[in-house]
């Protein structure tokens, strides 16, 4: 008997949690919505808990704006402890503002922790983390910013770049990286350091420009321009003076 | 066992005579001070109608709408059943279910609040916004 009674307890619940028809969006609040219909926009407040098919959002704000009908939806902005997940586009994030820009397809997330992760790509910021899918870009600019993929890991106030897809699946193509007080990139076995780095995955180089630091074992080489080949796991660096390239070879078992 | 018997009977003659008298109480209906009541909230951009079954004056500008209100405009309608209308500010309130239907979006709440000349509408409480 009390078999039967969990088993109608959670086919009840199991069918309250999927009310919402394929294709429809679904909006909960717990302190009511505004609508404004000459500003064009909704404003949700309180837990907001946003399903439909593309994307799931829980925030405490939203204001989501319309076009001509109520239904059109044009661009969400979200903010206070603002999560969210999309499976079909691959990506799940928070912040403390979240914007979606429903016909360009661009994210922008801002505020202290802002995270974006885009299937094996990690985004991180204390400032602003941008995405656009039309064209496949991607800002990364702010205080903490910093990109971490399979094998790359890099930290600059501003990270900027492209993503290729290839078989379904994106893979950064270009990066610009700077940052006036170093920035830092590590792959497995190289660490360099510069105020500007740029990264060509065609032609499989990462160059890096002024105060440049390149540490790979116990070689540590410094100058004022480095190429690294990341086919070859080579490097070369070299300087404005040619003096000035140091080399410094530490002994493994200091 | 005869005086049980007629113990019951007596009961149940007693209950029957309330049970008429019960019967023929007529229900003193209160009318309303407006059947039918028909308003329209104006604003430059669009005109929403009020209609009711009932209205009855709260004050001299405040009227309470009840049984089937419904506000009409040409992009969406919102149903409940106890609206409060103040006719001289245009300014319309429930505490009561209510219903919002527009193409392809819906909102369901626990009251609302259209303020503005129908520029703003408040939907109180919980609520849910689905949209197709």
């Amino acid at each position: 008997m009390i078999k039967l009674i969990i088993f109608f307890f959670i086919i009840f619940y199991f069918n309250a949690a999927i009310s919402r028809n394929a294709g429809e969006t679904e909006i909960t609040t717990e302190d009511g919505i505004e609508v404004f219909q000459e500003e064009k926009y909704y404003l949700l407040k309180k837990n907001v808990e946003i399903f439909s098919d593309d994307l799931e959002l829980k925030g405490q704000l939203v204001k989501i704006f319309f076009e001509k009908d109520l239904y059109d939806i044009k661009e969400l902005i979200a903010s206070e402890n603002v999560e969210f997940i999309s499976e079909l586009y691959n990506l799940r994030g928070k912040g403390n503002n979240v914007k979606f820009n429903i016909k360009d397809q661009k994210i922008f997330i801002n505020g202290i922790n802002s995270e974006l992760y885009l299937e094996t790509t990690e985004m991180l910021s204390d400032g602003k983390i941008i995405v656009n899918n039309l064209n496949s870009t991607f800002l990364i600019e702010g205080p903490n910013s910093k990109l971490i993929s399979d094998n790359i890991y890099i930290i600059g106030s501003k990270i900027d770049g492209t993503f290729e897809t290839i078989n379904n699946k994106r893979d950064i193509a270009n990066l610009n990286v700077e940052d006036k007080n170093k920035l830092n990139i590590r792959t497995d076995d190289i660490e360099m350091f510069s105020e500007k780095a740029v990264y060509d995955k065609k032609k499989s180089t990462i160059e890096l420009f002024n105060n440049v630091l390149i540490k790979r074992g116990n070689e540590i080489i410094s100058g004022d321009y480095g190429i690294i080949n990341t086919t070859k796991n080579s490097y070369k660096v070299s300087s404005n003076n040619t003096k000035k390239v140091k080399a410094i070879i530490v002994d493994a078992d200091e | 066992m005869v005086f049980f018997i007629i113990f019951l009977l007596i009961s149940f003659v007693y209950f029957q005579s309330n049970v008429t008298k019960t019967n023929n109480i007529s229900v003193n209906k209160k009318t309303a001070d407006i059947t039918k009541p028909k308003f329209s909230i104006n604003s430059n951009k669009q005109k929403i109608s009020v209609t009711a079954n009932e209205g009855n004056f709260l004050t001299e500008d405040k009227i309470m709408l009840e049984n089937n209100v419904i506000f009409k405009s040409n992009k969406f309608k919102i149903y409940s059943d106890n609206v409060i209308f103040n006719k001289k500010n245009l300014v319309a309130s429930s505490s009561n279910k209510s219903k919002f239907v527009s193409k392809n979006a819906y909102i369901d709440s626990v009251g609302f609040d259209i303020i503005q000349n129908g520029n703003i509408i408040n939907f109180k409480g919980k609520t849910k916004l689905t949209l197709k």
